[in-house]
């Protein structure tokens, strides 16, 4: 049972009830003087009637203010409610009906919430009255047709019927934007109603200044969808993998999040990891309430490529989604051709031991992604380049004619060269092959070599984390483990045709990058090995080479992908030969959608915008030429959505302010109610009290 | 009485005349073009019928002459010979100073004290003048004598309303100084303690006169016609004021007013006393006939 205005605007004019006061004031103030002879008959009159005068005269200025008053409230055209009170009364009504369905919809109220919004929606289509018109407005809406306000029930219970359940967050401010932006022609009157579990995650997100244009005067009804139930509420919150890269016959390291929203331990959760449609492994575990657990799961890929996988969780009358799915992109072993030019007996001494171990750090072909087979200069005429992804001249003196022919022709057909100098470095012969000839190898002129004492050697000082090569190095304590690293020997170089990755503190280039070509090319103008740098004893050591290395092999490197969240979009960037042309991404459920590439800078790049469903998403036709980008893509529903929890009433109010909330119960709408019109009594109230006041008037 | 006629009367049109003489002379004569003489007879100089003896009459009333030449007794009968001695009483107070309609109270007051003069001399009567406020501001004894009348119209001119009203206080001292027992009309807005003037009339009619009351009020003092919030000022008594709203007295200030002139008349009947209630609106006529009335 309630009250409402239909223009609640004109309360302001409320105000006016002052009227009759403040002109009964200034009536007072305004005294007109007269000299009159029977001032005694005056005086005997007043006080004849002094008593029931003053009475009479605060009655009547009462029924003035009351009449004031009761006018404000006609013009504000007051509606007296019981129970949900649908559309009568009042004149035509103007709705939007917001159906929630986020994916919480799909959990809540026993799993019936969705089920029950939808029959609210139906009850309150069938309550319109003709010349009433109405919209069904789902909060997570991926079509882009417009929408209107129909009159038509049929149309508008389809309208109402077609709407799913989404995989994402509800978008209130969109919802309720849409929802205003459709109420903006004028009507006798406007309503919007709420059909929602008002779950927390989706208001978290709201904010009033988000929601742009709104008229506050327009009511909005929500009605709450789900009853007290408190059922076991868990989801996956992510996948994560342990370790860098995912290689064939590498273990792979996976890690499920499991989160337990309820107050109660969720015992024997089964949870379960699927590989390209197989289930690998498979735990029972006990969830504390309000708790995450982490579940660890091993895996060895056969094959290389692209693996679509998911972790599920399974548990009778489990509420909260219980599916997160990833994808892995398994890389074949990276063969590393490593020269050793100052090959030692005793291995520790070699000058490629300790690259060795960091591209392989147990030395079995199995255990690492990196495959490094070490040679010494004398095969360097020999060898077949063309077998290795990667080459690493170590402390070469001199690079031979035969040999920088087909380290040209290898560079030129995308390989990549790591070159670290040494005391055996001869300049002049590096420079007239590597850097005067064409095309040069080098990225910079190799001039004076300068060794210091251990004690003077420089630190490592700037180091470009925003280079692909050396993203690992954000990470702060690998950054100063890199950094403090000294170098107490060096070649100088020119910095012409390079840029600088790591520098010292002196200000000499440590690591630079020789631009142009197809072949990637890393230049370290110290030595490999611990000669002229304790840099191969520090931790930093074997991220960086095996970063250089995966870089210079042109970032081809397994990684797992956990994918985008539902409604964000995917970026796709392909090489630039696919600027203008088309691509189809086939969406979990068979759909096929269109994309376009577009040049961005040196890439041709498209994002896909309807990831509206949870699953795998794959680019068609599959191609092996985009530059090894991954051809599928998974998108998770954000794990909070799963949380149940509802918005209290209160906090949800102060968050919509100032727009008018009213929350009700599902069951308030099932019972009905009535809307009664109050304005007919009011006038006859009006009318009642102006002719009071006029006869109590003419008795003064 | 015609349009014409009435003008005589009209208050309005009389206030614009300058002179009071003249005031007096266009009430009376316009009145007394109306109306025949008196009819009452008594000792006067001039004859006017024989009638025969009756058992009864006065012997010296008998004609001789008549008995001489007709051998019967008849009785020569005189035109009524008036012996009133009149006195005109006017409240000159602050408060006859009022008028909401051209008049004020005292205008009126004195047109009609002086056509009560010009009537009551005309006659042969003899009329004498008292002017009052809370004191006697002139006394003009009653005489019959030709040109008395600008004696007691010099005396009204020279009055300009002032001073408090203590009419009953006045009476009982005018009473006091009446030598002769007479007519005493009284003109005056009575705002003052009712039962002392009625206390004084009385003492004037104890001492046997006959005594006319000539009630004056302005039409506002009995309508109290004014609107908005309105502090009234008492024209004599400068203290007294009252902040009223005279739209919603004015129903209870009637009855008020009404309740003190129905009192005023009451006790005037109760001894007998002519009472004559005169809105300043009224024509001058009524008051005089009202007089002649009494007279006839």
């Amino acid at each position: 049972m309630s009250f409402f205005f239909l223009h609640p605007l004109y309360l302001l004019a409320l105000a006016a009830t002052a009227i009759p006061l403040l002109i009964h004031l200034l009536n007072r103030r305004k005294v007109k003087r007269i000299r009159f002879p029977a001032v005694r008959f005056v005086l005997l009159s007043q006080r004849r009637i002094s008593r029931s005068y003053r009475l009479r005269h605060w009655i009547l200025l009462a029924l003035r203010t009351f009449a004031v008053f009761l006018l404000v409230l006609l013009l504000a055209h007051p509606i007296f409610r019981t129970g949900a009170g649908l559309f009568a009364g009042g004149g035509p009504l103007s709705a939007v009906i917001l159906l929630d369905n986020s994916l919480s919809m799909k959990w809540s109220g026993g799993s019936e919430g969705f089920k029950q919004a939808k029959d609210a929606a139906r009850l309150l289509i069938s309550s319109l009255n003709d010349g009433d018109r109405a919209a069904v407005v789902p909060t997570n809406r991926f079509d882009k047709s417009p929408i209107r306000l129909k009159g038509e029930k049929e149309i508008l219970s389809r309208d109402a019927e077609a709407v799913q359940v989404s995989a994402g967050t509800a978008d209130f401010s969109a919802a309720l934007a849409r929802a205003y932006e459709l109420l903006r022609e004028p009507a006798a009157q406007r309503e919007i109603w709420l059909l929602t579990d008002m779950a927390l995650t989706g208001w978290e997100n709201f904010t009033i200044a988000a929601l742009g244009q709104h008229d506050p005067l327009i009511p909005l009804k929500i009605l709450r969808i789900g009853g007290k139930e408190e059922p076991l509420n868990a989801t996956l919150k992510e996948v994560k993998m342990r370790g860098h890269g995912v290689g064939v016959g590498l273990p792979i390291h996976l890690e499920a999040s499991v989160v337990n929203f309820g107050d109660r331990e969720i015992k024997d959760l089964l949870v379960q990891l699927y590989i390209d449609e197989r289930n690998r492994e498979q735990k029972l575990i006990s969830v504390p309430p309000k708790a995450e657990v982490g579940v660890g799961f091993v895996l060895q890929l056969a094959r290389p490529g692209e693996h679509q996988g998911y972790v599920a969780l399974k548990k009778d009358g489990l509420a909260g989604n219980p599916i997160s799915y990833f994808t892995l992109q398994a890389q074949d072993k990276l063969r590393v051709l490593v020269v050793d030019g100052d090959p030692q007996t005793a291995l520790v001494q070699s000058e490629t031991f300790f690259l060795a171990r960091a591209l392989n750090p147990a030395g079995e072909r199995d255990s690492s992604l990196f495959l490094p087979t070490v040679i010494i200069p004398e095969g360097m005429g020999s060898v077949a380049l063309d077998a290795y992804q990667v080459v690493v001249l170590c402390n070469v003196s001199a690079v031979p004619d035969a040999f920088l022919a087909r380290l040209r022709e290898y560079l030129h057909k995308g390989g990549g060269l790591l070159l670290f100098l040494g005391d055996r470095v001869e300049t002049e012969n590096y420079n007239a092959r590597l850097f005067d000839s064409s095309p040069p190898v080098l990225p910079a002129r190799i001039r004076e070599k300068r060794t210091i004492s251990e004690a003077a050697a420089e630190k490592i000082e700037g180091v470009e984390t925003a280079h692909p090569a050396l993203q690992l190095f954000a990470d702060e304590r690998l950054r100063d483990s890199l950094q403090s690293a000294k170098v107490h020997g060096y070649f100088r170089t020119d910095r012409a045709g390079g840029s600088t990755l790591l520098s010292l503190a002196g200000g000499a280039p440590l690591l630079v990058e020789k631009k142009g070509g197809p072949g990637r090319v890393l230049f370290f103008t110290t030595a490999a090995d611990r000669d002229w740098s304790d840099l191969p004893l520090k931790t930093a050591y074997l991220p960086l080479l095996q970063s250089l290395v995966s870089y210079v092999a042109g970032g081809k490197r397994g990684a797992m992908d956990p994918g985008v969240i539902v409604g964000n979009p995917k970026t796709f960037t392909l090489p630039p030969s696919y600027v203008g042309k088309s691509l189809q991404v086939i969406k979990p459920d068979r759909k096929e959608r269109g994309i376009i590439f577009a040049a961005a800078g040196e890439k041709a790049s498209a994002a896909f915008q309807e990831n509206d469903l949870a699953g795998v998403y794959r680019l068609s036709p599959a191609s092996a030429d985009i530059g090894g980008a991954a051809q599928m893509y998974p998108v998770n529903s954000p794990f909070l959505e799963s949380r149940l929890e509802a918005i209290g009433e209160q906090e949800l109010k102060r968050k919509l302010e100032p727009i008018r909330a009213e929350i009700l119960d599902r069951e308030a709408l099932e019972k009905g109610g009535t809307r009664t019109d109050l304005s007919l009594p009011l006038l006859f109230l009006l009318i009642a009290t102006l002719a009071s006041e006029g006869w109590l008037a003419q008795r003064f | 009485m015609t349009n014409g006629e009435r003008s005589y009367f009209d208050p309005l049109i009389l206030a614009r005349l300058s002179n009071l003489y003249l005031k007096a002379r266009w009430v009376v004569e316009g009145i007394m073009s109306g109306i025949h003489r008196s009819r009452s007879k008594g000792f006067s100089v001039e004859f006017e019928e024989h009638r025969e003896y009756s058992p009864g009459d006065e012997i010296r009333r008998i004609d001789w002459k008549a008995l001489g030449k007709f051998d019967r007794y008849f009785i020569k009968e005189y035109e009524d010979e008036t012996n009133l001695r009149a006195y005109l009483l006017l409240d000159t107070s602050a408060s006859m100073d009022y008028a909401s309609n051209g008049v004020t109270k005292f205008d009126y007051g004195c047109i009609l004290v002086a056509s009560l003069a010009y009537l009551i001399l005309k006659q042969q009567d003899a009329a004498g003048l008292v002017t009052f406020s809370n004191r006697i501001e002139s006394f003009i004894p009653p005489k019959a004598r030709r040109g008395y009348l600008m004696e007691i119209l010099r005396a009204l001119e020279g009055q300009r309303p002032a001073g408090e009203t203590d009419v009953g206080q006045i009476l009982l001292e005018i009473a006091g100084k009446m030598k002769r027992r007479g007519l005493v009309i009284l003109v005056s807005d009575l705002l003052d303690e009712p039962d002392a003037i009625l206390k004084g009339l009385r003492l004037f009619r104890f001492k046997g006169n006959d005594v006319i009351v000539f009630h004056l009020l302005d039409a506002a003092e009995l309508d109290l016609p004014f609107d908005g919030n309105v502090l009234f000022e008492d024209m004599e008594e400068t203290s007294l004021k009252v902040t009223a709203d005279p739209q919603a007295i004015r129903k209870t200030y009637r009855k008020v007013v009404e309740e003190f002139v129905d009192h005023v008349r009451k006790e005037c009947r109760e001894n007998s006393i002519d009472y004559q209630l005169l809105p300043t609106s009224t024509p001058l006529d009524h008051a005089l006939v009202s007089y002649l009335g009494w007279r006839g």
